[in-house]
């Protein structure tokens, strides 16, 4: 589909769906820019594919939302992680729900994906393992400071302290560190 | 330097290493550094932790092709967009000044609200204006971020120039009348309420109970709502029973200047 760009910034044009605001495009932008590392974000939290992919949806309509309205444009990056943090957080609920239904009181984690565990090295696959089994909130704030958010900006997405933050980073750390030692043999 | 235990535990290493510890405690977290291998070995594990993590962390691994899900997202966004935001009672007045400043005049000497008018500016009628609420989980209302009680005042939510009218109606009010008044909800919509007129009533935007003020309220019900510190029915309820007693019990007991 062409979309023809605006030319006047500003101008609100509605009714011709063929034409892009100049919200509509910047909303798209942002879109591209953050579908990866937002899918990469919800797999750390469990999301399926699918599920991750309406998420990342449901998020750049709300902030589509959020910009029509002059809302803050203050660190949108963040705004963008924390709605689709919750949405994640209430999916997950709603499947558990579902599964709850299925097969009562049963929740497996699906464990590591077979493909990495055949393509990958054997140091990797034991690192994502230890990975997996983090706590989920320490898994958190690790995938966010990989992401490059600083502290701060971790603890208003998830929703906890800075102290807590940087105590789910030292965990985190502190177990990889452990399981796979400087030095292992690497393959 | 400390004496039981010289050595900077993992937590500080790691701060350091992200640039989160304050000037005072970086430089002296440097210095140790600087004369203990023991500590700078540690700080090299660490890093080797996150190095590692970054290699095996999904590098966006086998995406699925952004090119149909982005298709669909463009599609939702036109229609989304397409949706046009009404244009707004308070809109239109906060362009003519001095119009909107002439209408609060006449409003407040010609307007008597059924009665309900007094020096704070007329309530909304519980007859008219029960607040609803939509089913709404816990998880949805605080999925979205709390409304910011400086950004969101009254040009966060547009309401449909169709239900404005049937508002001033159903309170008996003359539209030329509404320009002193914003249609507003009752029940919030970030705290589940519904987008019905038996949700919207005409607030005053002179009066000293207003808009803003409610939206203070708001914010902060949705604070301890996602909190846990007040159960979601109860603040629906507080709020639409009586909405200046909930500011009272839940923002300060003092009136508004
Ligand atoms: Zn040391």
């Amino acid at each position: 589909m062409a979309a023809s760009l605006q030319s006047a910034a500003g101008f609100f044009v509605g009714s011709r769906p063929a034409e892009w605001s100049p919200l509509e495009e910047e909303v798209t932008a942002l879109y591209d820019q953050h579908r990866g590392p937002l899918l990469r974000y919800l797999g750390s939290l469990r999301v399926s594919a699918a599920d991750g992919e309406e998420i990342v949806q449901e998020v750049f309509l709300a902030l589509f939302r959020h910009l029509r309205q002059n809302k803050s444009r203050a660190n949108l990056r963040g705004w963008i992680f924390a709605v689709a943090h919750n949405l994640a957080l209430k999916n997950r609920a709603a499947r558990l729900r579902h599964a709850e239904v299925d097969a009562p009181g049963e929740y497996r984690d699906p464990g590591p994906d077979p493909e990495q565990l055949a393509a990958g090295n054997q140091r990797q696959a034991r690192l994502l393992a230890v990975v997996r089994a983090l706590p989920e909130q320490d898994r958190c704030c690790l995938s966010l400071r990989a992401e490059g958010f600083r502290y701060r900006e971790i603890a208003q997405i998830v929703g906890i302290s800075l102290g807590s933050v940087a105590n789910a980073l030292e965990r985190s750390l502190s177990r990889l560190s452990r399981a796979c030692p400087e030095g292992a043999e690497r393959t | 330097m400390r004496e039981r235990n010289p050595h900077l535990p993992n937590a500080d290493l790691i701060r350091l290493a992200d640039g989160e510890c304050g000037p005072a405690e970086s430089a002296q977290a440097r210095a140790h550094l600087e004369s203990c291998w023991k500590c700078r070995s540690r700080l090299q594990e660490l890093e080797s932790a996150i190095h590692d993590f970054m290699q095996a962390a999904p590098e966006l691994p086998e995406l699925p092709s952004p090119d149909p899900a982005r298709a669909v997202f463009r599609a939702r966004l036109s229609q989304l967009a397409a949706e046009a935001p009404p244009p707004r009672w308070n809109a239109f007045w906060r362009g003519v000044p001095a119009l909107a400043a002439a209408a609060v005049a006449i409003a407040t000497i010609l307007i008597t609200f059924g009665g309900t008018v007094n020096a704070d500016g007329p309530k909304p009628r519980t007859s008219l204006t029960p607040g609803e609420t939509r089913p709404v989980s816990l998880a949805e209302v605080c999925a979205v971020p709390e409304p910011d009680p400086e950004q969101d005042n009254e040009t966060a939510r547009q309401i449909p120039v169709e239900m404005q009218r049937q508002v001033f109606a159903a309170y008996g009010m003359d539209p030329a009348q509404a320009g002193a008044y914003e249609v507003d909800y009752l029940i919030t919509p970030e705290l589940g309420g519904a987008h019905t007129v038996r949700n919207l009533w005409p607030q005053p935007y002179s009066a000293r109970w207003n808009a803003r003020v409610k939206d203070r309220l708001e914010h902060r019900l949705h604070q301890l709502v996602c909190q846990g510190k007040v159960n979601l029915a109860t603040a629906q309820h507080d709020i639409a029973k009586d909405w200046i007693g909930a500011y009272r019990k839940y923002v300060t007991p003092s009136s508004p200047r």
